[in-house]
C-alpha cells in the first residue's frame, strides 16, 4: 500500500533533505519550522498491461468499442504525444508503442489499409528517427517510417485546414490529414494534470494561428494554475476549440497515467523519504554525488540524458476525450495530488535537469525560467504555495548554454529581447510576431530539429503569472550574469537566499519547500 | 564541497547506523517495521552452548548474585523431574532470568531456552545476538501480526526445556497479571510438566526503566513449586488455572509461610497477587515495599 503524500514540518530530527539543482543535486539543511510538501509514494503499476489496454479499446467511455469504429477503405490516424512526454523518458516498450500497436492489430483485423501516424509536436521540435523509433518500438516503425510515420508540420500552410472560429474568435486550425480522417485515435501520456484531454488534439496537431490563442500572456495569467482545469483560463480555450473539433471529426482517446517511479533503482534515495534512507541509500547518494560533481559536463549531462524512468502504469482508459479526461485527472491526482494548509511567505523549489523540451537536449536558462516559473510553481490547485508578494527560491546553476540546433530562436530571444526587457507583456506585443514569422526560425523548424521561432516566448509566457504574483526571485547557485539577464537575483546559499529574502518577507518567514521530482502537486487550502 | 563536508551534512541527525530519527510530523507515515525473522538455531550448536555455559558460570551468575541478595527455594523438588520441561514464572524485571538460570539446577540451566518478545529482543541485530546467545532466547511473537510459527514446539521435541512467562510482558507495577494460555496449551499438548516459579522482590530491584539492580543488594526471592504435570483429559483452561494459583500461592509464601498458604490454598482463600485496588502510585508503593527480614527464628538476637 502506498503511503499518502505528506507535509513535514522541519524538525531538530529531520536531517538535510534533498534537493535537485540540474545536472546534479544536494543535501539542504532548511531552517526548523519549515514545511516540505513531499508527494504520495509512488503507486504500485498495473501488473498486465495488455490486458489493461485490452479491455481499455473494448468497453470505451463515450463512444462504441474500437473494433466497431474501424472498418475497410476509412482513413485512420494514429497521433500520440511527443518526446516532451514523459520525464524523463520511460523505460522501453514504452506506453505509447503498446497502445498503438494494439491499436494497429485491430485495424489490420479490420481491414484498414489508410494508417497514418503523427507525432503531435505542434511548435516543438521534430523528434529524430531514433526517437520516433523508440516511442513507437521498432515494428511500427519499420512499417510505417518514413512516409506514414511523421512529424506533425505546423508551418505546411497545404496540410493545414481551418475548421472555423469559436464564440470567443478562437481560430481551430489542425493538421489536415488529422481533420480528414474518419477516425484520430489519440494515445497520450498524462504526466501533470495540464496535459491530456482537450489540449491533445486541439494543441498538438495546431498551428500558430491557433494556439497564439490561449500560449499567450494574458491567457497564463488567468490560468491559476494551469495544472488546474477548471480553474484555467488556457484549458477554457482548449475546451471551446475541443468542441468545435468534434464537429468535424471523430476522436477515439486513449489516456494513459504514470505512477511516481521517476529514477531507475542505482539512484532509488531520490525517490525515498530522506529519514528512511539506508546506510547502502547513504553510500549510493555520497557516490553518485561524488562522480557526478566530478564528471566532465558533456558526460554528465549525456548520463542524466540517457536515464529512463522505470515507470509503472496506472491507469489506461479510452473514449471520448471529454468523457475520459476526468478519470485521467482522478488518477493524475491519486498520485501527485497532497493538501498543503495556506499559502506560505517563501516558496522554495528545486529544479531538476529535465523539463519538456530539452529532451536529449540542453536546458537553457529560459526553458530554466519556463521550468521554474512555469511549471514547478504551478504545480498547484486553489492556490499557490508562497502568497501573493512573496519570495520564490528556485535551485538550479542556469549556465549560459544553448543548443544551437535544437533552440536557435532561444539564442536570439536571449541576446536580443531580454537584453530590452523581460516584461511578458512588452515581450509580447513588441517582439512575438516578428520571431513567429521569421522565414529562417520556420525553415529550420521545418527541415531540421528546431523548436519554432515563437517558442522561447512560450516559455516566457509560461511563467508569467508567477512573476506576476511573486515579489522577489531569487536563484540559489545560478550563474549570475545569466540570472540577471532574466530579471533574477542570485545567492549562493539558502541562507545567503534568506537574507535577501528579508527585504520582502521580514526576517521569521514562513517557508514552504516543494519535494519534487518525484512529482507533487500542492492542494493548497 | 569537499567529500569532509558532505559526509557531515549527510550523516547529520543520523546514528552510527546511518539511520535517522523520524521526525515528528512525519510519524503517522511511518512505515510498519515488520520484526524480522531471526534465525536462532546458531544459538544451540555445541560451540554456542560452551560459550553460553561460560557465559552463565563466569559472568551472568556471579554478576546477578554480586548485585542482589537472592535466596532460592524449592529447588529439591526438580530433583526426580525427567525429560523437558516448562518453568513458568511471574515476569517484573529483567533480573528474572538471570535469576532462573542462576539458581536452576545445571543439567536444566544448559537445556532451557528462554521464550523473548520477537518485537523487544529481535528487532535489533546486536540485541537478537547477545539475547540467543546469553540466553539461549527464542523469539515469541507477543501481538499475533505476522503469524511467525513458533518455535516452542519443535524445541520441547528436541528435548529443550523452555523458561516461559506467561504474563507476556514485565508487569507495570510489580503485580501478577492474567496469564495467557500458551504455556499451558503447549503442556497440555505435549505432555510435559510445569514448574511453577515465584519471584519476589525483583521488581524492587531492578523495576522497568533500570538497566541494572538498584544499590544494596536488595533481596529477592526464587521459589520453586513442585511440577505440575497436566491431568488426564484435562483443558487447556483449567490447567492455566492450576498454574496461576500455584504462582499465587508461591508468591503468598512469602508472607503466609509454607502451610499456611497452603492452607488457604485448600481453603480457597488464597488471593491472586494482583495488588491492591486503587491508584497506581499505591500498587506500585506496595509492590516495592522492601521484603521482610524473617527474624522470628532467629537463634542469636
Amino acid at each position: 500500500m502506498s503511503r499518502p503524500g505528506f507535509v513535514l514540518e522541519v524538525d531538530e530530527r529531520t536531517p538535510a533533505l534533498l534537493v535537485h539543482e540540474g545536472e546534479g543535486f544536494r543535501l539542504e539543511r532548511f531552517p526548523l519550522g519549515t514545511r516540505v510538501v513531499y508527494p504520495p509514494e509512488s503507486l504500485p503499476g498495473i501488473a498486465d498491461v495488455d490486458a489493461e489496454i485490452r479491455r481499455a479499446l473494448l468497453n470505451p467511455h463515450g463512444i462504441e468499442p474500437l473494433p466497431e469504429l474501424l472498418f475497410p477503405g476509412m482513413r485512420l490516424t494514429i497521433v500520440f504525444d511527443d518526446l516532451s512526454l514523459p520525464l524523463p523518458q520511460m523505460r522501453t516498450p514504452d506506453i505509447r508503442q503498446r497502445v498503438i500497436e494494439h491499436v494497429l492489430e485491430l485495424a489490420a483485423r479490420a481491414g484498414v489499409d489508410d494508417v497514418e501516424l503523427l507525432a503531435a509536436n505542434a511548435l516543438h521540435r521534430r523528434m529524430t528517427p531514433a526517437e520516433l523509433k523508440r516511442t513507437v518500438g521498432e515494428r511500427v516503425f519499420r512499417a510505417f517510417f518514413p512516409k506514414h510515420l511523421r512529424n506533425h508540420d505546423a508551418e505546411d500552410r497545404a496540410n493545414l485546414v481551418h475548421l472555423g472560429t469559436t464564440a470567443h474568435g478562437e481560430d481551430v486550425e489542425i493538421n489536415r490529414r488529422a481533420a480528414e480522417s474518419d477516425l484520430i485515435v489519440y494515445v497520450n501520456i498524462t504526466l501533470t494534470a495540464m496535459s491530456g484531454g482537450p489540449k491533445s488534439v486541439a494543441v498538438g496537431l495546431a498551428s500558430y494561428k491557433s494556439l497564439r490563442h490561449h500560449h499567450n500572456v494574458h491567457t497564463l495569467r488567468h490560468s491559476r494554475s494551469f495544472n488546474d482545469p477548471p480553474n484555467s483560463a488556457m484549458h477554457h480555450s482548449y475546451n471551446r476549440m475541443a468542441a468545435l473539433l468534434e464537429k468535424h471529426v471523430k476522436i477515439f482517446t486513449i489516456e494513459t497515467t504514470l505512477n511516481n517511479d521517476t529514477f531507475p533503482s542505482y539512484v532509488n534515495f531520490l525517490n525515498k523519504r530522506e529519514w528512511e534512507w539506508t546506510l547502502a541509500d547513504q553510500a549510493r547518494y555520497l557516490a553518485v554525488k561524488r562522480a557526478n560533481d566530478m564528471a566532465p559536463p558533456r558526460l554528465r549531462r549525456q548520463m542524466w540524458q540517457k536515464t529512463v524512468a522505470p515507470y509503472g502504469v496506472t491507469g489506461i482508459n479510452a473514449g471520448l476525450p471529454s468523457e475520459v479526461h476526468p478519470l485521467t485527472l482522478a488518477n493524475v491526482h491519486r498520485q501527485q495530488l497532497t493538501e498543503v494548509n495556506g499559502q506560505a511567505d517563501i516558496g522554495i523549489w528545486g529544479l531538476p535537469y529535465i523539463c519538456p523540451y530539452n529532451v536529449n537536449s540542453i536546458m537553457n536558462p529560459i526553458l530554466v525560467m519556463s521550468l521554474g516559473l512555469g511549471y514547478f510553481f504551478n504545480l498547484y490547485r486553489n492556490a499557490p504555495i508562497v502568497r501573493k508578494g512573496g519570495v520564490g527560491i528556485f535551485y538550479h546553476p542556469m549556465p549560459n548554454e544553448f543548443h544551437p540546433v535544437h533552440h536557435p530562436s532561444y539564442i536570439d530571444f536571449f541576446e536580443e529581447v531580454l537584453a530590452e526587457t523581460t516584461d511578458p507583456v512588452q515581450i509580447e506585443t513588441k517582439y512575438e510576431e516578428q520571431f513567429a514569422t521569421d522565414p529562417w526560425y520556420t525553415h529550420l523548424y521545418r527541415s531540421s530539429y528546431a523548436y519554432h521561432g515563437v517558442h522561447p516566448f512560450y516559455m516566457w509566457y509560461w511563467g508569467a503569472h508567477a512573476l506576476e504574483h511573486l515579489g522577489d526571485v531569487i536563484f540559489v547557485g545560478a550563474d549570475r550574469a545569466t540570472a540577471r539577464r532574466l530579471g533574477f537575483r542570485v545567492a549562493s546559499t539558502l541562507a545567503d537566499a534568506l537574507e535577501m529574502a528579508r527585504d520582502t518577507v521580514g526576517s521569521s518567514p514562513s517557508i514552504t519547500y516543494l519535494h519534487a521530482p518525484p512529482l507533487v502537486m500542492a492542494d493548497v487550502r | 564541497m569537499k567529500i569532509v563536508d558532505e559526509i557531515r551534512l549527510l550523516t547529520r541527525g543520523r546514528d552510527w547506523r546511518g539511520r535517522a530519527r523520524t521526525p515528528r510530523s512525519a510519524e503517522p507515515w511511518r512505515l510498519p517495521t515488520e520484526p524480522r525473522e531471526f534465525p536462532t538455531r546458531w544459538a544451540r550448536t555445541p560451540l554456542a552452548r560452551a560459550a553460553r555455559e561460560g557465559i552463565r558460570r563466569g559472568l551472568l551468575k556471579p554478576v546477578t548474585w554480586s548485585q542482589t541478595r537472592p535466596v532460592v527455594e524449592g529447588v529439591e523438588y526438580l530433583d526426580t523431574l525427567q525429560g523437558p520441561a516448562i518453568f513458568i514464572a511471574n515476569h517484573a524485571s529483567h533480573l528474572d532470568a538471570p535469576l532462573i538460570l542462576g539458581s536452576l539446577p545445571a543439567r536444566y540451566a544448559r537445556t532451557l531456552a528462554v521464550g523473548a518478545a520477537a518485537d523487544y529482543f529481535f528487532d535489533a541485530r546486536w540485541r537478537a545476538v547477545a539475547s540467543a546467545l546469553v540466553f539461549n532466547a527464542f523469539p515469541i511473537e507477543r501481538h499475533g501480526s505476522r503469524r511467525m510459527r513458533s518455535l516452542a514446539p519443535t524445541l520441547l521435541d528436541k528435548g529443550w526445556s523452555l523458561l516461559l512467562f506467561p504474563e507476556g510482558t514485565r508487569s507495570q507495577d510489580g503485580w501478577m497479571h492474567t496469564f495467557r494460555m500458551g504455556a499451558a496449551q503447549l503442556a497440555c499438548s505435549r505432555g510435559v510438566p510445569v514448574v511453577p516459579i515465584a519471584l519476589r522482590g525483583t521488581y524492587s530491584a531492578m523495576p522497568r526503566g533500570r538497566n541494572w539492580p538498584r544499590p544494596g543488594r536488595p533481596t529477592v526471592v526464587v521459589r520453586y513449586g513442585r511440577p505440575l504435570h497436566p491431568a488426564e483429559g484435562e483443558g487447556t483452561r483449567a490447567f492455566n488455572e492450576r498454574l496461576v494459583t500455584a504462582v499465587s500461592r508461591l508468591w503468598a509464601e512469602e508472607e503466609m509461610g509454607w502451610y499456611r498458604s497452603l492452607r488457604a490454598e485448600a481453603d480457597g482463600t488464597l488471593k491472586l497477587p494482583t495488588g491492591p485496588s486503587g491508584s497506581s502510585w499505591r500498587r506500585i508503593w506496595e509492590a516495592t515495599r522492601p521484603l521482610a527480614e524473617d527474624q522470628s527464628d532467629r537463634i542469636w538476637p
